[in-house]
């Protein structure tokens, strides 16, 4: 599903960010990605959605070689792959419904498709009722789920999410939680980034720990394992 | 690309016109201005050269033929200078002709030149086939033998031309500075407009939108802004250039074009010019966006 094999990355600055980088994802996996910050989390995440290029190694995601892919094939594969970050990331414009109907345009779907699509994801993540509201009326919790949704509307194989708790509450961190392991249980499979103790203590997934651009760790059933 | 889509990019590009009200009324602004100084030194440049090429079709050369002349060498003469290079007709006036023309000329004072007998002399009268060689011509035409004397408009056909030169090659440069400065003023304002659409833009691309999809709206709105900044200078201009020629009365060979000659191929310039400006301003800015 996910591959890096001896993956590196220097920015143009001259920060080495991952130094020979290699893991193994399968379909329908939970896995947790830990680390102090700086540590190359969100370089490791960017990557595999190739907002960022490796400087060395190769990687695969869902059938894509990324690195070797296209400009023209960016947007398909992008159409594939579910990304949810810390900020929401959505248009304060466009209502909830708006926002993620957005998803959906730009692949060109028929109005009814976005239609029925669109309803079945608020549902599924609690938020029909606030279909017509613009996000700045809503709840950390709310706008976080309205960028879940979105990421969810391409029925992607495989969703990456970059400290999606790290804005909210705990209460909140919990629901958002729950809500990819409801996905999860569907057979998509779960790349998240976190710095929240708790919640990985908690739950008992795979954990990959980063340190220095290297994978310092990498267990099933693991814990966060650092006292920040 | 879908049809359904295409509609959407469309009706995306003319929302965003209204949206950003103040810029676009900016860079309809400008591209209008631009476009109607262009119109208008297009108006002035055409009936510059056709005034110019009305006068020139009426230069002519004065050829008047010795008065010891024999009568019967004037055939050779003629023959001679019809094949001079260069010359597009040559007409004979005979000094009966001549007088003739002054009396009539005259009319009821012909009374002063009647004891005088006949001092003209006879004349050919000849026209370059390039009106600017006329004093090339004029010059190999009085040294043939026979030839007293040639007259044409020296020092006002130098003068003519020079004038003529002058405004046409004004005209050229500031046509050009002013369609580089109205692609300049549009692809500025759809760099403000996109810059406060980054965000838009950024999370298209993470959902997988194609660059064209992306670039739609902004091809609509460059499009647009060109077209209605090219028909507001193209209609003023056309009522303003119909009123002047109605209401000015002028006499030959300073006469202006008919307006519908000068209006269709006018207004299909600036229609040409106010796309190019649009579309290029727009995807000009946009570019620098998609890249990464
Ligand atoms: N765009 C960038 N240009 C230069 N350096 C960067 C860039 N993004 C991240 N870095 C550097 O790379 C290292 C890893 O950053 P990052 O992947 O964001 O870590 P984390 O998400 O674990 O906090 C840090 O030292 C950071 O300063
Ligand atoms: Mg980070």
């Amino acid at each position: 599903m996910i591959e890096l094999q001896d993956v590196s990355k220097e920015y143009s600055n001259g920060v080495k960010a991952l130094s020979g980088v290699s893991v193994r994802i399968k379909q329908g996996e939970f896995v947790y990605v830990v680390g102090p910050s700086g540590a190359g989390k969100s370089t490791f995440i960017k990557l595999m959605y190739r907002e960022e290029r490796p400087t060395n190694g190769h990687i695969f995601v869902g059938g894509f070689n990324i690195e070797r892919l296209r400009e023209r094939q960016i947007p398909i594969m992008r159409r594939h792959i579910g990304v949810v970050f810390q900020d929401y990331k959505l248009l304060n414009k466009l209502s909830v419904q708006e926002n993620v109907a957005f998803a959906l345009e730009v692949t060109e779907a028929s109005r009814r498709t976005i239609g029925r699509r669109v309803k079945e994801i608020l549902e599924l993540v609690g938020l029909a009722d606030k279909a017509h509201v613009l996000p700045q009326q809503l709840s950390g919790g709310e706008q976080q789920r309205v960028g879940i949704a979105r990421a969810l509307v391409n029925k992607p194989n495989v969703i990456i999410a970059d400290e999606p708790t790290g804005n909210l509450d705990p209460e909140n961190s919990w629901s958002i939680l729950k809500l990819f392991e409801r996905v999860n249980d569907r057979g998509t499979t779960v790349v998240m980034a976190t710095h929240n103790r708790e919640l990985v203590n908690a739950t008992k997934k795979r954990v990959i720990a980063i340190e220095h651009g290297e994978i310092v760790r990498d267990e099933e059933r693991g814990d966060y394992g650092y006292e920040d | 690309m879908k049809i359904r889509t295409m509609g959407r990019l469309t009706r995306e590009g003319c929302k965003n016109l209204f949206r950003n009200g103040w810029m676009s009324f900016a860079a309809v602004s400008a591209v209008a201005v631009t476009l109607l100084i262009l119109g208008l030194s297009m108006i002035l440049s055409l009936n510059v050269q056709h005034i110019s090429s009305n006068i020139e079709s009426q230069l002519q050369i004065n050829a008047y033929v010795a008065s010891n002349y024999p009568a019967k060498s004037l055939p050779a003469l003629e023959t001679k200078l019809k094949a001079l290079p260069g010359v597009r007709s040559v007409k004979f006036v005979s000094k009966q002709q001549a007088m003739k023309e002054m009396k009539a000329l005259l009319k009821q004072n012909q009374g002063i030149i009647s004891g005088l007998g006949n001092p003209l002399p006879d004349e050919y009268v000849l026209q370059a086939s390039n009106p600017r060689a006329t004093p090339l011509l004029a010059k190999k035409v009085a040294g043939l033998p026979g030839i007293a004397k040639v007259q044409y408009g020296q020092s006002f056909i130098g003068k003519l031309f020079a004038v003529t030169n002058v405004v046409r090659d004004t005209a050229i440069v500031f046509v050009v500075a002013l369609l580089i400065m109205g692609v300049f003023l549009i692809s500025n304002t759809i760099k403000i407009t996109i810059f406060t659409r980054r965000r838009e833009i950024e999370i298209m691309k993470l959902v997988g939108a194609t660059n064209s999809f992306i670039r739609g709206p902004f091809f609509v709105e460059g499009t647009m802004i060109g077209l209605v900044g090219a028909l507001i200078p193209s209609a003023v201009l056309y009522e303003g250039y119909r009123w002047l020629v109605g209401n000015v009365t002028l006499f030959p060979p300073f006469t202006l074009l008919a307006p519908n000659d000068v209006l269709f191929e006018m207004s299909t310039i600036l229609l040409l010019c106010g796309l190019f400006m649009g579309v290029w301003g727009s995807l000009v800015s946009v570019r620098r966006f998609l890249r990464k």
